[in-house]
């Protein structure tokens, strides 16, 4: 008997033991960020999502936050900031017309972080690298030809003219050193710490893809100046206690909702409110009957009161969807479409009558038929601000009820819908995407490219010829009467209806002076998290 | 068997307090159209409005009024609760009685198929349903009672096997008296009390089924519902509304769930004779 009570002693301590061996590396687990010792500043930025992809040129997700945090270790020829181009790895740039090409004079400092130098044969191995392992953010097939004059100067020669080339090539396509890519058959698969030797101003010490964390330590010997800060981290933080990740000095800066931007500026935190770049847009199936019809589409138009829309579901933060796609407040805006399209019932009947429908009670009818469609709204998930979804489809159901077309509303997970709306199994959906703030190559994006956030619209000629010729138009005066003649035929074509842009807040403590880079970071992303603001 | 349900759960505290529940969110769904003067589409106020005389609970997101969406969201609940338990319960009679009636093969391939069933989470068929169908109160009451049979169609099995050795259904079948005569004649009658705790079990499984998937999102929109009312809610956690958004619906949740389980528990302790307070008594 004692023999047994003394072995059940022995079996309760080993399990002690077990249960604190276990508690204490799961304790270390949950350290998830490794810290680097002898930090001096460190800054935080929030983020609802986490994690963006390891931060290599080919392996991180082709959105914009991702970009961005790979955009701290590498650099590109030119670069922006508030006010429009700056150097970076080039130190000047200049467009020769007669050989419709671009001359790039380099700087002579910059070393790659493992101490190697930099020269003009890393520019021509990275154009002539992407040609291969295509960059998914930019396409280098327009450079026909790229030369090294020598060791500091780059000639690109350009298989036709190409309007955003300096945006694309020159200030988005990070720049690659040879001496480690040379060999490199799978960029996607390659991971290893020296796909991450960049010339920029962080290094990335930790990247933790579960919990979404990065943290990156300066580059003492960044040719542009030693960075302020000397540890950066992002950090998950969900949308709705970001207010309170920045009270507590968890976060340095986060995206807050709307409601809290006047609460924490009279608490000092500084508040930055972003350029209206990402459109809420009702997707609409011209390839189906009735939705074919161009007058049908704009009488879907004139049904929606996208202002009521904005005042009810956005609470006000946010602007009315223009129906030339692009915001009232972007540079390349056409100010001809101002008041287009403005809420008209008795306009949407009209136009419902011209087709040959009758209203019957409460809808319209054609050939015995009720007028009946579907939209298809995102459930939940989306952590983008001002996102469409279920209130949003509410809404606009009853708008369109009431202008007597029924709509049955149904709500989707947002991949699948996203799926559904790529094949063309829907009659209406709410959707959204952002870059509208960059070049207008965005334009073409929106309308003739062939993913989801596309309208994927060619039945007219016209908007066709006029979205390749402002790509090609080298003028700009030229080019902006021709991206306001595809605003006014995107107004009339109607291929979606743009709804509304949201209004975005970013709230920081001040330790850094964050600011919005112009016409996005890169080519178009519209966060406040541009490089040069933690070198300043 | 002859147990008087109702008068067993009278005497119970709890099943006393869980009945006063039930009342009381039956009388909110129903009464709903006189205790509120707002249509709960309407966008009734201004945003965010706090509790006033003419917002009782203050007002959503999108200025539609918290009270009204409370009452009208007691009638989904209640209507996805008592048609899951309506239906799974009459799938446990059919199943479970011809089984224990029939036996043989027909008895092992359905057994085995409740077996199967059972470890199942309800939940996750339906999310993948609702991938594919149209959600609506409809398909969710058929989703989740095709889901819940098979629990309710065990216990009936074994009270059928017991109840069709006595006397009466001997005498009935010597008689000749076919198979559905015996179940719904002889059979059905006896096991009241039983299918009145596994129809409340159903019921307080499917109204928190419902208001979980209406949480993730997996209902049909322009429906109200509790789940829902919570998911949008917690949206703007930043914000007082909480108190009288969050607060209320999750209370309103909690009665309806408390009511139910109260009654059953109060159910289950007259039908297991192990559990009567009584028996306790003369045991000690």
């Amino acid at each position: 008997m004692l023999k047994r009570r003394k072995r059940v002693w022995k079996l309760l301590g080993c399990l002690l033991v077990l249960a604190v061996f276990v508690l204490v590396t799961a304790g270390c687990g949950e350290k998830g960020v490794k810290e680097p010792e002898g930090g001096t500043s460190t800054y935080t930025i929030a983020d609802p999502t986490g994690d963006w992809g390891f931060p290599s040129p080919y392996a991180h997700y082709a959105r914009g936050p991702g970009y961005v945090r790979m955009s701290f270790i590498f650099d590109t020829l030119v670069w922006k900031d508030a006010g429009g181009y700056i150097p970076a790895l080039a130190v000047s740039w200049e467009y020769l017309k007669d050989e419709d090409a671009y001359l790039f004079r380099l700087r002579k400092d910059v070393t790659w972080h493992d101490g190697q130098k930099f020269t003009a044969g890393d520019v021509a191995f990275t154009v002539n690298y992407t040609k291969k392992h295509p960059y998914q953010w930019v396409d280098t097939g327009v450079v026909k030809g790229v030369e090294a004059l020598d060791e500091y100067t780059v000639k690109m020669y350009m298989e036709k003219p190409y309007a955003p080339f300096l945006e694309l090539v020159g200030g988005t396509l990070p720049v690659l050193p040879e001496h480690i890519w040379k060999d490199v058959q799978e960029p996607r698969q390659f991971q290893q710490k020296e796909a991450l030797t960049g010339p920029g101003p962080y290094k990335l010490v930790d990247y933790n893809k579960e919990q979404g964390t990065y943290l990156y330590e300066a580059n003492e010997q960044y040719y542009q100046g030693t960075p302020g800060i000397k540890q950066l981290k992002f950090i998950k933080v969900g949308g709705e206690v970001s207010a309170a990740a920045l009270r507590q000095k968890q976060a340095g800066v986060a995206q807050i909702p709307p409601e809290m931007a006047r609460e924490l500026e009279k608490e000092g935190f500084k508040c930055l409110e972003s350029s209206h770049d990402w459109v809420a847009k009702m997707v609409i199936n011209h390839q189906k009957a009735p939705l074919d019809s161009q007058e049908f589409r704009q009488a879907l138009a004139y049904a929606v009161d996208r202002q009521a829309l904005v005042d009810t579901c956005l609470r006000g933060y946010g602007l009315a969807g223009s129906p030339g796609l692009l915001p009232p407040d972007n540079a390349w805006y056409n100010p001809r479409l101002d008041g287009q399209y403005s809420y008209d019932p008795g306009k949407s009947a009209e136009l419902l009558a011209g087709l040959g429908y009758v209203k019957k009670n409460s809808y319209f009818e054609k050939d015995g038929r009720t007028l009946e469609l579907e939209l298809l709204v995102s459930g939940s998930g989306s952590t983008t601000q001002g996102a469409p979804g279920e209130r949003e489809g509410e809404f606009i159901k009853g708008q369109l009820e009431q202008a007597g077309i029924k709509i049955n509303l149904r709500s989707l997970e947002a991949k699948t819908l996203d799926n559904r709306v790529l094949e063309n199994k829907f009659d209406l959906a709410l959707s959204g995407h952002g870059g509208l703030g960059g070049d207008p190559e965005n334009l073409n994006k929106a309308i003739i490219a062939k993913g989801f956030n596309s309208a994927r619209y060619e039945q007219s000629e016209e908007l066709n010829n006029l979205l390749k010729q402002q790509l090609a138009e080298m003028d700009q005066e030229k080019r902006r009467e021709l991206v306001s003649r595809v605003q006014e035929l995107y107004a009339r074509e109607m291929p979606t209806l743009p709804l509304y842009y949201p209004n975005w807040y970013y709230a920081h403590n001040g330790q850094v002076n964050l600011f919005f880079t112009m016409q996005g970071i890169a080519s178009g992303v519209p966060l406040p998290f541009n490089k040069m603001a933690f070198v300043r | 068997m002859h147990v008087n349900s109702w008068r067993e759960i009278k005497q119970e505290g709890l099943g006393r307090t869980g009945i006063v529940f039930i009342i009381l969110v039956v009388a909110m769904g129903i009464l709903a159209p006189l205790l509120t003067s707002y249509q709960p589409s309407g966008y009734a106020g201004p945003v965010f409005s706090p509790p006033s005389p003419r917002h009782w609970l203050g007002t959503n997101d999108v200025g539609q009024d918290i009270w009204t969406h409370l009452l009208y969201g007691a009638r989904t609940s209640l209507a996805v609760g008592c048609g899951v338990g309506l239906l799974s319960t009459m799938l446990s009679i059919v199943a479970g009685g011809t089984a224990a009636l029939c036996g043989g093969l027909y008895d092992r391939i359905l057994m085995r198929l409740v077996d199967a069933l059972i470890i199942i989470p309800p939940v996750i068929v339906v999310i993948l349903a609702a991938a594919y169908l149209r959600p609506n109160t409809m398909l969710l009451v058929v989703l989740l009672s095709a889901l819940l049979w098979p629990g309710g169609a065990r216990v009936v099995r074994a009270q059928t096997l017991s109840l069709q050795e006595k006397m009466s259904v001997s005498a009935a079948r010597t008689f000749g008296a076919s198979r559905r005569h015996l179940l719904f004649r002889h059979i059905v009658p006896d096991l009241g009390p039983v299918l009145v705790a596994i129809a409340i079990q159903d019921i307080r499984r499917a109204v928190f089924m419902e208001a979980g998937l209406s949480f993730l999102g997996v209902s049909d929109p322009s429906l109200i519902s509790w789940g829902k009312m919570m998911q949008q809610a917690l949206q703007f956690i930043y914000l007082d509304a909480w108190k009288w958004w969050l607060l209320p619906t999750g209370l309103s949740l909690a009665v309806t769930v408390s009511g139910f389980t109260f009654v059953g528990f109060a159910l289950e302790t007259s039908l297991n004779p192990r559990l009567r307070r009584e028996v306790k008594h003369a045991a000690s």
